[in-house]
Parts: structure tokens; sequence; C-alpha cells
């Protein structure tokens, strides 16, 4: 999208559509505002593109998957209460087209973080201090991103949703439709499970 | 990876514990079988390392020019909506007309009744799914997302 169309004011009001909360976006492009969907599909492509990265493991079809959501999801507008968050909608949308997918087609294997960073879908971690610090980090992230592809479906579900994603045992109850009380009992075993692999990810190493 | 808690202290408050998702009362316990429980602590400050480093991990979306949302044409949706109600449409009217033949024709009523029952089966197995998936939206916080 041309960055200087970001600037321009929003049709009908005096404030570019960068400057609007992501329910104020909604409404508008409900309005049929193309800037405040062009807004919105840039603020929803990153965590879209991520969640379906990290669900299905492949970048071509994580692709697939955020683009038919963000369609998706602009076709649901209608239906969308603007009190109620966005993310966790998207989530939920996001998470069920990556489960389509991995349904209709054979499961393609899961790309290496290694090549994700080589090929520019992830980003080197920057939080660390030193060389090897962020050599440690790195290779622990490594290790976590193979170690979440032998857990089950289930459990990559829910980890990601809150260790990659964030979101809280309220939003992740709604995106999984379960009860709040078995997120935590769910995600516990997640861990656990992930913790598995990756001693096993050790020992075969 | 540190075995099961030795008291027996409930592990999975560890990762509401972790998350910050524990009510004040949940917290305090939590806090206090801590201090007691080498195990347990060991266990936090693993899911806290492996939680950190998870949540540093980047992912980068492929170039705006990669992507392409435009919506659905107008013209299709409603072509799509239209096929649909044509089929069902015809469903219904093709069952009924074959429920009135069938209870016209002359044949014995064991006969009627059997033709009647091979055809009711796959009616009710499609009602019990059907029941299935609305008792499902009633409790689906998210049920108008599309799925």
């Amino acid at each position: 999208m041309n960055p200087s169309t970001m600037t321009r004011a929003v049709a009908g009001s005096a404030v570019p559509a960068s400057g609007f909360d992501d329910a104020g976006l909604v409404v508008r492009a409900r309005s049929g505002d193309r800037e405040a969907r062009e807004e919105l599909a840039r603020r929803c492509r990153g965590p879209a593109y991520a969640l379906a990265l990290q669900l299905l493991g492949d970048p071509e079809d994580a692709l697939d998957a955020a683009q038919d959501s963000l369609i998706r999801l602009f076709e649901s507008f209608g239906r969308f209460d603007p009190s109620r968050p966005l993310r966790p909608w998207l989530a939920r949308i996001v998470r069920n087209r990556a489960l389509d997918i991995r349904r209709r087609r054979r499961a393609r294997p899961t790309i290496s973080l290694d090549a994700l960073l080589d090929e520019g879908h992830a980003e080197a971690p920057a939080a660390a201090a030193g060389p090897e610090e962020r050599a440690a980090d790195r290779e622990l992230q490594r290790r976590i991103w193979r170690a979440l592809q032998e857990t089950s479906p289930a459990h990559r579900e829910i980890l990601v949703l809150r260790d990659y994603q964030d979101l809280s045992y309220q939003e992740i109850a709604a995106v999984l439709a379960i009860p709040v009380g078995t997120v935590m009992s769910r995600l516990h075993a997640a861990r656990r499970s992930l913790r598995r692999a990756l001693e096993g990810g050790e020992h075969h190493a | 990876m540190p075995e099961r808690c030795p008291i027996g202290f409930d592990e999975t408050l560890l990762s509401g514990y972790l998350d910050r998702e524990l009510t004040q009362g949940e917290t305090q316990r939590v806090r206090l079988h801590l201090e007691d429980c080498p195990s347990c602590r060991a266990l936090l400050a693993e899911l806290t390392r492996l939680r950190e480093a998870t949540r540093a991990t980047p992912f980068r979306p492929p170039a705006d020019d990669q992507w392409d949302e435009r919506p659905r044409g107008a013209a299709s949706f409603l072509a799509r909506r239209a096929g649909w109600t044509l089929i069902v449409g015809w469903l219904g009217a093709i069952t009924v007309f074959a429920v009135w033949q069938l209870a016209r024709a002359p044949e014995d009523l064991w006969v009627k009744v059997a033709v009647f029952s091979l055809a009711a089966g796959p009616v009710l197995l499609f009602l019990s799914v059907l029941a299935d998936r609305l008792r499902t939206l009633r409790t689906d916080r998210y049920r108008r997302v599309l799925k």
C-alpha cells in the first residue's frame, strides 16, 4: 500500500485513518470507508500472518490463511461488536482458517526457524545485550520452535495463543470455545509437553 | 524437568501465576507454596525462561505488495446465496412431493413404512448434526465469526 495514502484524512473526518483505534476503524470501514479498511488491513496483516505461521509452520500456507482470514474479517464487520476487542475475533478466524487448510491439504513439513530467519519471515532476537547472549537466545528459540511442532495440535495452538500471541485466558477461551478454567489446565499440560519435547530434542541432538 | 510436586500442590496454578491470571487468594497460595517447595520453584523458573524466549521471537509478515485482500465481488456473493436458496428450496419441494406420492401410492403399508424409514435415516442424522451445531452456537461467544 502506498504510505502516502495513510496520511490522507479519512473520508468525512479530519483525522487520518491511522489516528483511530481498531473499533473506530471497524465502524468506518463498515460504512464503506476505503482508507479505514486499508489501515485495518495494514494493522491486521502482521498478527494474522504470525498466528497462521505459528499454527501451520509453512510461510506459503500462512500467507494463504492470513489473506483469506482478512477477507473473512472484512465480510464479518457487519456482525462485529465494536465494544469487544478485535484481536480475539481475528485470531478466531485465522485459527479456523488454519484448521481448514490443515484438514484439506497434505501437511507440509514445518520450516525451521533458521530458514524463516534466512528468508526474512522472522527477525533475529534483539533483546539480549551481547553476541553470546543473543546466540544463546536464538538457539533456545530455534529449539522451542522445533519442539512446538512435536506437540499435539491442541497443545500447539494454546501455546501459540498465549506465549506468541499474548492473549489473555479470557480471550483464549473465546477463541477456542472452551471454559476459562480449562485454558489454565490445558496450557500447563501444553507447557509440560513442550518441555518434554525440548528434552527429547536435546537427547537426539 | 522437575518431577511432579512432592507435596501434591496443584501445579496448574503455576501457569496461572506465571501469566498473572490468578485471583489474589490463589496468588498468595502459590507464593506461600513456592517458599517451601524447591521443585515447584525450579519448574516455575523453567517455564518463565521458556515463555520469555518464546515471546521474544518476532515474526515478520510479507511486504504489503504481496497481499491481496480484495473482497469477493457482490455478484459472486449474490449468485452463491441464490444458488443455495434454490438448492434448499428444491430439495424441500421434492421431499414434500415424494412424501405425498408415497402416501397416495397403492403399495402395502409395510412397503411404505420401509421406504419412509430408509429416507428418514439420513434426515435424522442431519437433524442431530444440526441440533449439535445449534447448541454449540448458543454457547459460543464468537458464534458470529465466519468459520
